[in-house]
């Protein structure tokens, strides 16, 4: 495991005297703040959105105008026409001065948005764990109300218990929400305008999203029977990604020959309403590529790595503690498919006191073979006389007939 | 990764960003200045039949602009700000994990089962409104049922709040026989917190009765405990400048609060932490480990999917042993029934497999690997942890 290098180590080392955090627990906070990179990226990406799109704004409109003095220059005018012109673009330049003032109190929103994150993630060795913790859980919980559309939930979720607005991504899933919505609606609109919007960075992405758009378009007018309309749309949308992808490009073209309500396999599958719903994971997952969010929820992504590394065979057990997350039924069906933990070492635990036995605590062994802590043990034969009764088989015993284990 | 040094990259950005900004502000106002001065300068000619000082002035302006370059401008605090971007963005993948989703298996993880288990996460916590919208919202309409339980534990939790012993005392006395097997004297602390509340507020008589109805039944058991509080009788009104005084004190409220929270939920056989939360802190901790694994097996997808065990152990704090894991120090082989943990006379303890290889025929003395000691199969004993 790596340690912290020197310059934060001080500060935090000094901190974590102040808040008595053992080593080991720092080691694995400065580990467990590695996995928040999309708590960072998300807010940032959509700080660039933002920058481009105003900076594209300004270059347009200014080299609007700049080449409309250059035609200006060409052209013979009145002096009234002249002056119309000029005016013209004077106040177009003050409306490119608003929109410009405005676009910079949304960045400045969305830079605060990124530092007040960084804050959050430095406050974490210094605030209380606990609460720091608890936050983190409903991060993830928040994350996965969005990802599942659960938007209602999401805002009640971050409103409850004052979560700062800053940490959870409620505003960035509002454009996605509208695009979702119209594609359950069967609309393509929303979708297309934000694949417009995000042209260059999908096409680096080589990403078809677009194109499956226009061929789900393509479906319905063949549906509606609208054929002559179709190989138009076709001849206008649908050619330019033949030279990549013909094949898919033909498939869907063939469905001109079959009606709606084909009955061949192949085909019948693309006039299905399923293909809607493909279209909205489609467009979930190029969300989430472009905005540098994990594919899958964050929720499962952690829910996994803890099952496995909670597992064993023991958790399957009827008599497996409560305490344990594996001995409820719904946590043990999830991690069915999931690797069990492996252990290179001894880890015991007392029955009784549910502490670990280690060489603070060593175990000890009563004659019938079962074995709890020395703490356990001696405290109950201070209050009863020096004997033993073990909790599971009720052999009672002195405390001097124990035999001391070497576990290591 | 140092926080530090990410923070000041990202306030480099936010410079660029702001110089971008005052530059694009700089360049529109320069051009506008430009514009209007021709404009004025077209204002004060007087002679309106003459196209051509319109057109000069207009030559004039374009080229003004063409040498100001107002594009070129904006490209070059544009490519500042950029540097800026992608220095800042190539910072946050060297410090994070770009990507924790390597760690993730594409199995089968039912949604539904999700699902459920966040409600009754929710209502486990007490969010009942927003459990309720959770299940309206995924259409989870089975796992109401997780509600009712909890939402009697938050009522009894709420009227404790407001210093109202009823109903605990009610759900005490219902349960006390499970009480009294898991070894809880809930429903005395409970009797002791009303009588030091009655003695405080009410008459001594009031206390007295309530200490008899009460109180009386627990004093096989708990001798000293009801003498101490007979002893309180004689401060009635003014317990706070007795030797009790700390019966006093709020955080029995708050130690009881617990204590019934935890009883409440052993006796409906669920934990006392959220299981969810138990889970996700140790995916926290087990994350790193995982992806380390990820990446070393990252050729082998197949493998990742189907494999059946860790092939390395993934190191979680101590909170998170739920089970005595015992693992042979010779043949490394976790303890099982058919392969349980045995002790050897010396104090050594091996599994039952690797002390019958080390007898070669279970008749042998062997030696035992951490000691000279010698011993025979017989004399080794199983071991229940």
């Amino acid at each position: 495991m790596e340690s912290l290098p020197n310059g934060d180590s001080t500060a935090v080392a000094a901190a974590a005297t102040a808040a008595s955090i053992p080593s080991s627990r720092l080691t694995h906070l400065a580990e467990s703040l590695k996995l928040e990179h999309q708590f960072l990226r998300v807010p940032f990406e959509h700080f660039k959105k933002s920058m481009r799109a105003n900076h594209r704004i300004v270059e347009k409109e200014m080299s609007a105008v700049i080449s409309s003095v250059a035609e200006a220059a060409d052209r013979d005018m009145s002096k009234e026409e002249a002056v119309h012109h000029l005016t013209s673009l004077v106040s177009r330049l003050q409306g490119l001065k608003r929109k410009l003032e405005e676009g910079n109190k949304t960045e400045n929103l969305q830079a605060q948005r990124c530092r007040a994150r960084l804050d959050h993630l430095e406050s974490a060795g210094t605030e209380s764990l606990s609460e720091w913790n608890s936050t983190r859980v409903k991060r993830i919980l928040v994350d996965y109300m969005l990802r599942l559309s659960y938007y209602d939930t999401a805002i009640k979720l971050a409103e409850s218990s004052n979560m700062q607005q800053d940490l959870v991504d409620i505003d960035v899933f509002h454009e996605a929400r509208k695009v979702i919505d119209a594609l359950q609606n069967k609309e393509v609109g929303p979708a297309l305008a934000w694949c417009a919007e995000n042209k260059s960075r999908l096409k680096k992405s080589k990403s078809i999203f677009e194109f499956q758009l226009r061929l789900q378009e393509f479906i319905e007018l063949v549906r509606a029977d609208n054929n002559l309309r179709a190989i138009t749309y076709a001849r206008k949308f649908l050619s330019s990604w033949g030279a990549t992808h013909m094949k898919e490009l033909q498939h869907v073209m063939a469905t001109l020959a079959f009606r709606s309500n084909t009955e061949c396999p192949k085909y019948k599958v693309l006039f299905e309403p399923r293909q809607w719903d493909y279209l909205v994971e489609q467009f979930k997952q190029e969300f989430c590529k472009l905005y540098g969010m994990t594919l899958e929820p964050l929720l499962n992504i952690y829910l996994q790595a803890g099952l496995s590394a909670l597992k064993t065979p023991f958790c399957y057990e009827d008599d497996c503690t409560k305490e344990d997350p594996l001995s409820q039924e719904s946590f043990r069906k999830l991690a069915s498919s999931l690797p069990f933990s492996k252990q290179h070492h001894s880890k015991l635990v007392c029955y009784i006191t549910k502490e670990l036995m280690d060489t603070e605590n060593p175990p000890l062994v009563l004659p019938n073979g079962y074995v709890y802590s020395t703490k356990a043990l001696e405290e109950m034969a201070k209050k009863n006389n020096g004997k033993v009764t073990c909790p599971r088989t009720g052999l009672v015993c002195n405390y001097s007939e124990l035999v001391k284990a070497f576990i290591s | 990764m140092e926080l530090s040094t990410i923070k000041d990259a990202f306030d480099r950005v936010a410079k660029k960003q702001r110089l971008s900004s005052s530059k694009a502000q700089e360049v529109i106002d320069q051009v506008g200045r430009e514009i209007e001065q021709a404009l004025t300068k077209m204002h004060s000619v007087h002679d309106s039949t003459s196209s051509s000082d319109q057109k000069s002035i207009l030559m004039e302006l374009n080229s003004k602009l063409n040498e100001m370059g107002p594009l070129k401008q904006l490209e070059g605090s544009q490519k500042e700000l950029n540097v800026a971007l992608s220095k800042y963005a190539k910072l946050l993948e060297k410090s994070f994990n770009p990507d924790i989703s390597k760690a993730y298996r594409n199995v089968d993880f039912d949604t539904h089962t999700v699902n459920q288990i966040i409600a009754g996460h929710f209502y486990r916590r007490g969010l009942f409104d927003l459990g309720d919208c959770f299940i309206n919202e995924s259409g989870e309409s089975e796992a109401t049922y997780l509600k009712s339980p909890f939402l009697e534990m938050y009522q009894i939790l709420e009227a404790m709040k407001c210093r109202n012993l009823e109903p605990a005392l009610n759900w005490a006395t219902t349960n006390c026989e499970k009480l009294m097997q898991n070894r809880s004297s809930l429903e005395l602390k409970l009797h002791r917190l009303q009588f030091v509340e009655i003695l405080q507020k009410g008459t001594r008589a009031d206390a007295l009765t309530y200490a008899r109805t009460y109180l009386a039944p627990f004093a096989s058991r708990h001798m000293a405990e009801i003498q101490k509080l007979m002893g309180c009788l004689l401060w009635a009104g003014r317990l706070d400048c007795s030797p009790y005084a700390e019966f006093l004190s709020p955080t029995h409220w708050e130690k009881l609060a617990e204590e019934l929270t935890q009883q409440f939920c052993c006796l409906l056989g669920q934990s006392f932490e959220s299981p969810l939360s138990v889970v996700i802190a140790a995916g926290v901790q087990g994350l790193p480990t995982l992806l380390k694994l990820a990446n070393v097996m990252a050729s082998k997808k197949q493998e990742w999917q189907a494999m059946k065990q860790l092939p390395v152990p993934v190191d979680l704090g101590s909170e998170f042993q739920f089970h005595s894991i015992f693992v042979c120090p010779v043949s490394r082989d976790q303890g099982s029934e058919e392969n349980p943990p045995m002790l050897m006379p010396c104090g050594h303890v091996l599994c039952k497999q690797s002390i019958v290889k080390l007898s070669k025929s279970s008749t042998r003395t062997f030696k035992c690997p951490y000691c000279p000691l010698e011993a025979t199969v017989a004399v080794c004993r199983q071991l229940y942890f």
